[in-house]
């Protein structure tokens, strides 16, 4: 018995957990025993303390709390709160919705801007597409047999606001060389709204030392009188000295040449 | 047999007779034929496809030229009327080589024509559906009937008359006059964008058509007017330096 320890039993012995029987064969092996005797006084201790009361802080503690507490209190810097002003909270409220909104159309006119300019690339790359396109049709119509479509393609010029010298040039060749007085006539027409160009007027003077029809000759007389072109004078005078030019054409020449010399 | 043999001879002898009178020529793969005359030429249409030179009544050549051929501006007469008959590519080229004897040439009406006085001939065209050129260069006039358009025309002293049938939408019609008149009969109904001017002239028409003018002024460059009829269409432009304009409903 002596070497079997009791040590599991001495938590249900402590409490009064075991019967008589049981009660009377611990007691009697503890006093015997050293070793449970003291793992019993350990455990007796440790309950002990455990059931031991913890006394409660005294009022002077709590008093000593309080007055430290204050003291930090009186040391720490002020905290001051920022009174927001209540007066300005509803401007304030206007203007942060004015200002999302001028916000939101900004950038929805930011948006358009952008959209429009993108438009209008694509429109202007369009417009040169077309713009090239016409001008090849016009050439090659100006170089067609039939003079109903070689007008056609001088009339074309109409489609062009600002044409370039290719365009120029090809007109100026069917005034020069058309043998078709209507083609000639007509290139006429199409070259006198650029006779800003040196272009037409070199053409011009040219056109009026060859051109045989009176009636194109009046018209480039005219033309080139009302923009004040002084090398058209000698072309003018030589049809004068010409037998073959028309009565009409002379008298013309006559009127206007003063203005030019 | 021997009434036989004298009827082929008969046969014979007309269809030489009909030679010496009139030409004939193919016109396959021709598109346009032009025509150069010095004299009156009247280009008329017929259903065969192709060309007929109609001489007229008498062929007179001198005695003196027997045996001979005549020779002219435009080339060597070689079709025994008076016409050289040249072909290049797919044009047509006839001269008229005789100076005071006008012809008569008939040609299928879907034929392109191109005419030209040099001198004192008038043209007259009449009952084509294909494009025309015509040009009076000195003293003819130019008169064409029953046609559709393209029509280019253009003459110095002599006038321009053309009186139009439907007229075709697709290229521009131009006629242009020195000193003669412009005078030109329409359907009330064509579509058109018109361009009328003159110099020296007056325009007369009963289409709904006005000018503008500059405050009441004549404009530098006489007189311009420029109108669209029935909702506009083919262009057709007009212009006389010294005559008058005249443009008709038909």
């Amino acid at each position: 018995m002596e070497k079997q320890h009791v040590f599991d039993e001495i938590p249900d012995y402590l409490d009064g957990n075991l019967n008589d029987a049981a009660k009377t064969a611990f007691e009697k092996h503890v006093e015997n025993c050293n070793d449970c005797q003291s793992e019993l006084e350990e455990m007796k201790a440790f309950l002990n303390v455990l059931d031991e009361d913890v006394a409660p802080p005294s009022n002077r503690l709590k008093a000593n709390f309080e007055a430290a507490l204050e003291q930090e209190k009186q040391h720490q810097g002020k905290v001051v709160q920022l009174e927001s002003k209540s007066s300005s909270n509803w401007t304030g409220n206007v203007l942060k919705i004015a200002a999302s909104i001028a916000l939101l159309v900004a950038s929805f006119q930011m948006g358009s801007l952008f959209q429009q300019r993108k438009a209008d690339a694509d429109i202007a790359q369009l417009q040169d597409e077309t713009n090239q396109m016409k001008q090849t049709a016009m050439l090659s119509l100006m170089e067609n047999q039939s003079a109903s479509k070689r007008i056609q393609g001088v009339n074309y010029i109409e489609e062009f606001e600002q044409p370039d010298e290719a365009i120029i040039q090809a007109l100026a060749n069917r005034l020069l060389k058309d043998e078709n007085d209507n083609v000639r006539m007509t290139a006429f027409d199409a070259l006198s709204k650029f006779t800003s160009s040196e272009t037409v007027k070199n053409t011009f003077i040219d056109a009026l030392g060859n051109e045989k029809n009176p009636s194109i000759q009046v018209a480039l007389i005219q033309a080139l009188v009302q923009i004040q072109e002084k090398k058209a004078a000698e072309p003018m005078k030589k049809l004068l000295e010409k037998e073959d030019t028309q009565p009409f054409i002379k008298e013309q020449i006559k009127a206007v040449l003063p203005t030019l010399t | 047999m021997r009434k036989f043999t004298f009827i082929l001879m008969a046969l014979l002898m007309g269809a030489i007779a009909q030679a010496q009178s009139d030409y004939t020529k193919s016109l396959d793969g021709i598109q346009w034929v032009k025509i150069e005359s010095k004299t009156d030429i009247v280009v008329k249409t017929h259903s065969s496809n192709q060309l007929l030179i109609k001489s007229g009544p008498e062929v007179q050549t001198p005695e003196r030229a027997k045996g001979l051929k005549l020779v002219g501006e435009g080339g060597t007469d070689n079709t025994n009327v008076g016409f050289s008959v040249v072909q290049d590519g797919s044009t047509l080229i006839i001269h008229n080589l005789r100076k005071n004897k006008g012809g008569e040439i008939y040609l299928p009406a879907s034929k392109n024509v191109s005419v030209k006085s040099t001198w004192n001939g008038d043209i007259e065209i009449d009952g084509f559906s294909g494009e025309i050129e015509a040009d009076a260069q000195l003293n003819g006039g130019v008169k064409l009937l029953n046609v559709n358009g393209p029509v280019t025309a253009s003459s110095l002293n002599g006038e321009i008359e053309v009186q139009f049938g439907k007229v075709t939408q697709s290229s521009p019609i131009s006629l242009y006059s020195t000193n003669g008149a412009v005078d030109v009969s329409l359907p009330s109904n064509t579509p058109a964008n018109l361009a009328l001017s003159t110099l020296n002239g007056n325009v007369y028409t009963d289409f709904d058509i006005k000018a503008d003018e500059k405050d009441g002024m004549k404009s530098v460059l006489g007189r311009n007017i420029k109108a669209s009829i029935n909702g506009g269409g083919v262009k057709i432009a007009m212009k006389s330096t010294n005559g008058n304009m005249y443009l008709r409903k038909k």
